[in-house]
């Protein structure tokens, strides 16, 4: 019976079950780390305590300007994601509505999404040297190929009827375009931005680790040199922390923009 | 129902073009004309062309050989004169019933003044002003396809093309629509032409039925309901008991199940 109740096949889990089960893993993670550290099962120095990288946490924000380092993180991910989705959407959304654009772009496009991006860091850097430039670039370089391919799909995707429908109402061609195709793959668009948002905290810390004196992974960096694990870790938690929370306004946006989606 | 042809069919076919060299033959060589005011029912058996049909004359498909005439021009092309309801759901989600109705009126640039007359009346035409502020996802299935009559009539086309526009609807809702277009019929005198695969449906609506033979699709029969007098008759219940309904049924019935069999 309760077996049944909290263990069923393919069965939606409760609320409270969810949030319980959530709590839990994390739970254990942290006991089997704290057990760890203070039965000295592992290495101080490669593996400090948790409630020691919280500590240390506190005090970069606090004592060390370890502020300043995030903002400039978060600034180049949101510089960076805005100028591609500047290029991407409507990219995508005219090469999803005109095959005679995808012709052209697409055979482009989907070469450049098999270079891995981080394969230009060489070059970007003799390019650009050593300024914002390069991190910029990457990530946009990072970006961009994927979300101009999600969002061409998802134009494609809108519903023939709709169009069609636009056009017996006497609507042109950049009317449908305007009217009927982009605010149709808008909620898509806003998901692709979402998924791509998360790759691009990905290139960004790749960018701070190889070649650069400013943001969380240059600071992860220095605290290497210094043996300073626990500054480390805490970089780690920060860049996670920041992924979540950007998820999550993104989600926002979502429910915000589009109430219609909504059933009731 | 004035004598006067509003749209002429002449000699059209359509072949499908299946890429590497196959093709398949749509419709063959029909020719028929639709009055004025009148409302045409094309019927017959699942895959002969109706659609395709409908589709040539809202200029959607080319025809391969002949041509369609409305009102003395060849249709090349959509055009707001022609305006079609589909069986799939066509509403734009993200606009209320409201602005889904005002659509059409809006991208043709008639003054706001007027389009809110219109589509006011429209609405309250298909029953749904306690709704005109909600969003489709709120709506029936049945008041779904209702917003896309609105929006079709309000529009204001010289000619309705319906594809099974009830298919989806249950037998009361489905019953409703067809009085409904009854007397949208005698109120706005819009010409119509309506695909449909049932029987009962064809007989009510129709001043005269098109029934095509099953692929490819041919002109079958041409057949006015004589026993309706020529007069529409809002009410079903009405026109199922008239002398001449049944042998109508059975004569349809009767090219339904040939045109079946040849098919086999
Ligand atoms: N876009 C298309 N490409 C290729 N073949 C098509 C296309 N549209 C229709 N056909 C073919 O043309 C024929 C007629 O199709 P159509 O949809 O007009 O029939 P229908 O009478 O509307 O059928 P139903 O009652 O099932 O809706 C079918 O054999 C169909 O496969
Ligand atoms: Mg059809």
């Amino acid at each position: 019976m309760a077996t049944n109740r909290f263990f069923g096949l393919r069965k939606p889990v409760g609320r409270r079950q969810r949030l319980v089960s959530a709590f839990g893993i994390w739970a254990v993670f942290f006991g089997v780390w704290i057990f760890a550290s203070s039965a000295g099962l592992v290495n101080d120095l490669l593996v400090p305590a948790p409630q020691k990288v919280f500590a240390t946490t506190w005090d970069l924000f606090w004592e060390r300007g370890f502020a300043s380092d995030v903002m400039i993180s978060i600034s180049r991910v949101v510089g960076a994601f805005a100028m591609a989705c500047a290029v991407a959407v409507p990219l995508g959304v005219l090469m999803g509505a005109f095959p005679a654009i995808e012709a052209v772009f697409a055979p482009f496009v989907s070469a450049w999404r098999y270079l891995p991006a981080p394969s230009f860091i060489p070059i970007l850097l003799m390019w650009f040297g050593t300024g914002e430039a390069p991190k910029l670039a990457l990530l946009f370089i990072g970006v961009i190929f994927f979300l101009i391919t999600l969002i061409m799909d998802h134009t494609k995707n809108v519903r023939e009827e709709l169009v069609e429908t636009a056009l017996t109402l006497g609507a042109g061609r950049s009317t449908v375009v305007m009217k009927v195709v982009f605010p149709a793959v808008l909620p898509n668009i806003v998901t692709a931005m979402r998924q791509m948002l998360a790759m691009a905290w990905t290139y960004l810390v790749i960018a701070e680790i190889v070649a650069s004196t400013t943001g969380i992974g240059a600071m992860m960096m220095r605290a290497r040199r210094f043996l300073k694990t626990d500054e480390i870790l805490s970089g780690i938690i920060v860049i996670g922390a920041l992924g979540l929370i950007f998820d999550l306004l993104f989600a926002l946006l979502h429910r915000w923009a589009f109430p219609y989606l909504r059933k009731s | 129902m004035t004598g006067q042809s509003t749209l002429q069919i002449r000699n059209v076919s359509k072949r499908f073009d299946l890429g590497r060299g196959r093709s398949v033959q749509a419709v063959q060589d029909i020719s028929f004309d639709v009055e004025q005011n009148s409302i045409c029912v094309l019927l017959g058996p699942s895959g002969c062309g109706k659609s395709t049909v409908l589709r040539m004359m809202a200029g959607l498909e080319t025809p391969t050989e002949g041509e369609i005439v409305i009102g003395g021009r060849t249709v090349d092309g959509p055009g707001r004169d022609r305006g079609m309801v589909f069986q799939a759901y066509t509403s734009f989600d993200w606009l209320s019933v409201r602005k889904n109705v005002e659509f059409g009126m809006k991208i043709n640039g008639l003054p706001a003044s007027e389009r809110k007359d219109r589509t006011a009346h429209f609405i309250d035409l298909v029953g749904l002003t306690k709704f005109a502020d909600a969003y489709p996802s709120q709506l029936s299935g049945g008041m779904r396809q209702r917003v896309a009559i609105a929006r079709t009539l309000a529009n204001g086309p010289e000619v309705l093309l319906m594809d099974e526009p009830f298919g989806a609807l249950d037998a009361e809702t489905r019953w409703l629509m067809q009085e409904l277009m009854i007397n949208v019929a005698e109120q706005t005198s819009t010409t119509m032409v309506i695909v449909t695969h049932d029987l009962e449906e064809a007989i009510f609506l129709a001043d005269k039925i098109v029934f095509l033979s099953s692929h490819p699709g041919r002109l079958k029969e041409e057949i006015v309901p004589q026993f309706k007098n020529g007069k529409r008759i809002a009410d079903k219940e009405k026109v199922v008991k008239l002398d001449g309904y049944s042998d109508l049924e059975a004569h349809l019935m009767r090219l339904m199940r040939q045109e079946g069999r040849e098919n086999e």
